[in-house]
């Protein structure tokens, strides 16, 4: 069972613990981003926006090709056949495509608007459950592998850099605050799709109630179409960092304990007892939030789209 | 001193966070198990209409959790 822990925090810490440790540092440097003087690949200012590639950007790209082409590929294999009888890994394709039809918008936005909102909230929910998957598939740490026994490039490589890779992109709130302003304008869109642009913004507050109320009910309205991206942000931003920063504090605990009594066996002992039962049990914790915090975006994107659709007051 | 009682204030806010929290989906798990026993039938609607205010309770509580950070990180 041991060997399922993500070596990525694992080899971060051990690398950490031969220059003195500190557990605050180490887990803040693999939960943030990479800093701006620093990127992976160095990109001129475009309006006073720096477009350098950080291992965020870069995890989003990842996540954006392998979805682009796997998915292509999948549906293009399977219209190419004679008898369209879906193969394995597009039955799985097919599996999420159902759920989330039937399951997310189907209920919340109704029948009439189906066809109309499942792509894109497919596409919200498809790039954030893969983009939740591979800060835990420790794939960029079989290059650290071949960096440190084959190739061995230098400190200032471009290689080096791409080591910095497999993390959680929607870790970053910046990431998740870029996919709430989707899910912001699209609820705009399709209230106005429903009703018209005018008739929408009156839907926001209800019709038919004595003047004072409004002048309360107007702001508290205008504060809730902003509170609620907010908070799609902040929640899946949060559980996705505070996942990684929990595993990472568990084995932070190892190297503490070497340091703090000066011993090997204690940094063992509490690793056998505490870190690596607990840490294997948190990361199998971590796979069932990843699917749920996917599932979560969507259907409260889902839920907020069918409240600007069906507004009946 | 003044340090020290942001990092008191964040402890403590992250605390009353946990526990309004875990009263919160515990009466709802309490519910739903109550609901389901009396009529299991209905189990995956219970369920499903469960799952709403679930997230928004969560999405309350990681609001306060993120805002005690921040009192944390920008003393």
């Amino acid at each position: 069972m041991l060997h399922l822990q993500p070596p990525a925090e694992a080899e971060q810490a051990a690398e950490a613990a031969k220059e003195g440790f500190n557990a605050g540092e180490l887990i803040i440097e693999h939960v943030s981003n990479t800093s701006v003087d620093d990127p992976l690949i160095h990109l001129p200012r475009v309006f006073g926006i720096d477009m350098s590639v950080t291992k965020h950007v870069f995890m989003e790209w990842v996540v954006a090709a392998i979805l682009f082409f796997g998915i292509t590929w999948l549906v293009r294999r399977y219209l190419a056949q004679e008898r369209l009888i879906p193969g394995r890994a597009a039955s799985l394709l097919e599996i999420a495509l159902e759920f989330v039809r039937d399951s997310i918008v189907a209920p919340n936005l109704g029948n009439k608007w189906v066809r109309a909102w499942t792509p894109m909230l497919l596409t919200l929910f498809l790039f954030i459950f893969t983009c939740n998957l591979m800060g835990v598939i420790p794939l960029f740490d079989v290059l650290e592998l071949l960096n440190s026994t084959v190739i061995h490039a230098g400190p200032d490589s471009w290689f080096t850099h791409l080591l910095h890779g497999g993390v959680t992109a929607t870790g970053n709130y910046n990431v998740t605050a870029a996919l709430a302003t989707i899910a912001f304008f699209a609820i705009i869109v399709a209230g106005t799709q429903a009703h018209g642009f005018v008739k929408h913004w009156k839907n926001l507050v209800p019709g038919g109630l004595p003047w004072p109320i409004y002048i309360m009910l107007i702001p508290i309205e205008i504060l809730g179409m902003f509170v609620r991206p907010f908070a799609l942000t902040m929640r899946l931003a949060a559980n996705m960092a505070g996942g990684h920063i929990a595993i990472l504090a568990l084995l932070s605990l190892i190297f503490v304990f070497t340091s703090l009594f000066e011993r090997t066996i204690a940094g063992i002992g509490i690793g056998m007892v505490l870190s690596l039962p607990i840490g294997v049990g948190l990361t199998a914790l971590e796979l069932i939030v990843i699917l749920v915090q996917a599932y979560v975006f969507t259907l409260l994107t889902a839920v907020f789209i069918g409240m600007a659709i069906h507004a009946h007051h | 001193m003044d340090i020290a009682l942001a990092y008191m204030g964040a402890g403590i806010g992250f605390g009353l966070t946990v526990i309004g929290a875990g009263i919160g989906i515990g009466r709802l798990a309490a519910a739903i198990a109550e609901g389901v026993a009396r009529q299991p039938s209905a189990s995956g609607q219970i369920t499903g209409a469960a799952y709403l205010p679930l997230f928004l309770l969560e999405g309350v509580a990681i609001l306060a959790e993120v805002f005690g950070l921040l009192i944390v990180l920008l003393k």
